[in-house]
């Protein structure tokens, strides 16, 4: 996809979040998810976002996704106003903007690799012949040319994530959002995918990784604490390996 | 998300249930097999039964003491109660009725018929005037000669036999002069009438003709005649029926206010008889259709609510990588409207199987030609019924499918 004009004066940026609250109804109580949470992320950038289970990271998460609307604040992505968005323009930012990866990869188990890749293009109206294309050239890129017709449970761990990130960049999404990508995966294979991740950033993408491990965070250029439903810091690192 | 990929979802997600779906689909297949089936049975049915009364003659008739159908005992103990015809009123109404080309009389029972040591049962002794044979069904005569005039003015003991009665007594050996006995008496065979086969299992030919003279004068004159009249034409039918009736009436010095002592009879009676049958079969089956297309409806729907509990997550996954509300709730309209039109297309398939072994059965049984073909319009109509019980079916289950919400449903284990 290529660069559009912004429509909204945000230096350049590629999120700009404001003031975020969530909150939830728990009964008569309120749970504050998040507690005025305020960042933006460049275009490139590869930011982790870490914190402990229940300090807000996954309702953040799913904020950035736009899976979800914030209760209070502004959330703008590409220069469009995120947080006033309907369900069927989430739908059509989750598909164009957003590039997900999960912890448990989520591939839909009766399609091949292949048409796992394609859904975000079937979503996307893409005809049936680009798609085959444009997925096979998504597999190529994580180096699965080769197991485009195995279904995901003739593929291993490592594999099927890597169909995932093919799938989360058929697209080519303004940014690749991975929630603990390495979770289910063991070390070499995680180092593996980590090492995947570099390359896509190094190629120009924009990672946001939600992690509680040090580790995998470490390998983002900045990172962003998450306590309590608030930024507790936003540091930049040194950056380990590429 | 164009139509297409929403059948090959639809597809896959059956397949991979197999039987599931096969059981889920039973209560459509088994109403839509139902209606098929029926609708082809009924069909034969009432081809062949048109088929056979169109040839008794669409414009003769007859009049007789009591009508061919009769509903009730009551009705049969009054009709019980009526005056027996007389050849005199058949003298009467072959006068009266200048509308008709032809009226003749018959007198029929129903005994046994011997030629040296063969028995024949059931046999129909039928006492007739020369020109029975040519009105209504007419009959042609294939050996010998016919009953004539002078055989009744004379009551000769001669008689024509069916074909029934020639394969009985005198197989390959020539049938003409032989002298058979009628309940006892004896007669010389002159002739043998064509060969007519069954109705509804029942032979045809299975009879003897002798003159109606010969008839009283052996078996008694007790015994009510029956007045068989044909119309000139078509378009004088009712008038032919109306003359015969008013000859009737006033013979029988019938006042204006009083109903007939007598019946007159067309075809028309027995098909009015079978389609007030066929109506009351055709409606118990549109119930029975319409309870198990419920039946089915409600197991498609049930089915289809555990297929969206089975696939949140998947649902999740599809809305994160930008499915929209109507993409979602197209997939689960399609796969509902595919399952139960499946359950329809095998309820064709087995109406076919149904209707052609149940065509098969009844020919047998009545020993005829029989077919049951299923209609083209039954066939739509089955799918097409079958299809919008899938899409109201799963109106439901889709709707609740398209309005998850996302982060739930990635939650989902």
């Amino acid at each position: 996809m290529s660069a559009e004009p912004i429509a909204l004066s945000d230096n350049g940026a590629l999120i700009r979040a404001e003031d975020l609250w969530r909150t939830y109804a728990m009964g008569a109580e309120e749970i504050h998810a998040l507690r005025g949470v305020s960042f933006t992320i460049q275009k490139g950038e590869y930011v982790a976002v870490m914190g402990p289970s229940g300090s807000g990271k996954s309702t953040l998460m799913n904020l950035i996704g736009c899976l979800d609307t914030p209760s209070r604040g502004s959330y703008v992505l590409r220069g469009k106003l995120v947080s006033q968005m309907n369900d069927d323009e989430l739908a059509a930012v989750r598909n164009r903007e957003i590039g997900f990866v999960f912890q448990t990869f989520n591939l839909l188990p009766r399609a091949s690799a292949l048409h796992n890749v394609e859904l975000p293009l079937v979503y996307a109206g893409v005809p049936r012949e680009e798609r085959v294309v444009q997925a096979r050239r998504a597999l190529e890129m994580v180096d699965l040319g080769d197991r485009m017709n195995h279904k995901p449970n003739e593929l291993s761990g490592g594999q099927r994530q890597r169909v995932a990130i093919a799938r989360a960049l058929v697209m080519t999404p303004s940014i690749l959002l991975a929630d603990e990508p390495t979770g289910n995966l063991d070390t070499v294979t995680g180092d593996e995918i980590m090492r995947l991740f570099g390359k896509l950033h190094g190629d120009g993408n924009t990672i946001i990784l939600v992690t509680h491990e040090k580790d995998i965070a470490d390998h983002a250029r900045r990172t962003i604490h998450i306590r309590d439903g608030r930024i507790e810091s936003d540091v930049r690192n040194a950056g380990v390996s590429g | 998300m164009p139509f297409t990929e929403a059948i090959t979802i639809a597809l896959s997600s059956l397949r991979a249930n197999k039987l599931r779906s096969f059981l889920t689909v039973l209560g459509i297949l088994i109403g839509v097999s139902s209606v098929i089936a029926v609708v082809a049975i009924t069909d034969g049915l009432d081809r062949y039964i048109s088929d056979k009364v169109l040839e008794l003659g669409s414009k003769s008739f007859s009049v007789q003491k009591m009508p061919d159908v009769i509903t009730s005992r009551e009705q049969w103990r009054e009709m019980m109660k009526r005056k027996d015809l007389t050849l005199d009123d058949y003298q009467v109404v072959k006068k009266g009725c200048a509308a008709c080309s032809d009226v003749g009389a018959m007198v029929a029972m129903t005994s046994n018929a011997k030629w040296g040591r063969t028995l024949q049962e059931n046999v129909r002794i039928i006492g007739i005037t020369e020109n029975f044979p040519r009105i209504g069904s007419v009959r042609d005569i294939v050996v010998g000669r016919p009953l004539i005039p002078d055989d009744i003015e004379q009551v000769r003991p001669v008689a024509v036999i069916g074909s029934d009665l020639v394969e009985a007594f005198f197989g390959g050996m020539e049938p003409l002069g032989k002298e058979v006995l009628l309940n006892g008496r004896p007669v010389k065979v002159v002739g043998v009438a064509e060969k007519k086969g069954t109705i509804f299992g029942q032979s045809q030919d299975n009879f003897a003709w002798i003159p109606i003279s010969t008839f009283r004068k052996f078996y008694g004159s007790r015994r009510s005649v029956e007045i068989q009249a044909e119309a000139w034409s078509m378009s004088d039918f009712e008038t032919a029926q109306d003359q015969a009736r008013v000859a009737m009436r006033v013979r029988r010095h019938l006042d204006y206010d009083k109903a007939d002592d007598f019946s007159v009879e067309t075809g028309q009676s027995v098909m009015d008889l079978w389609e007030s049958a066929t109506r009351g079969i055709y409606v118990v089956t549109i119930v029975v259709t319409a309870i198990s297309l419920l039946v089915g409806g409600i197991v498609v729907m049930n089915i289809m609510l555990v297929s969206v509990t089975e696939r949140i997550r998947e649902i999740g996954v599809r809305k994160a990588l930008g499915a929209r509300r109507r993409d979602i709730l197209r997939q689960f309209l399609v796969e509902s409207v595919i399952l139960s039109a499946f359950g329809g297309a095998l309820g064709v398939l087995g109406a076919t199987l149904a209707s052609k072994g149940l065509a098969f059965v009844l020919g047998s049984i009545m020993s005829a030609d029989f077919s049951a073909p299923v209609r083209l319009w039954a066939v739509l109509l089955a799918l097409f019924v079958s299809s919008v019980v899938g899409l109201v079916a799963g109106i439901y289950p889709a709707g609740r499918a398209a309005a998850l919400d996302p982060v739930e449903a990635l939650r989902n284990e």
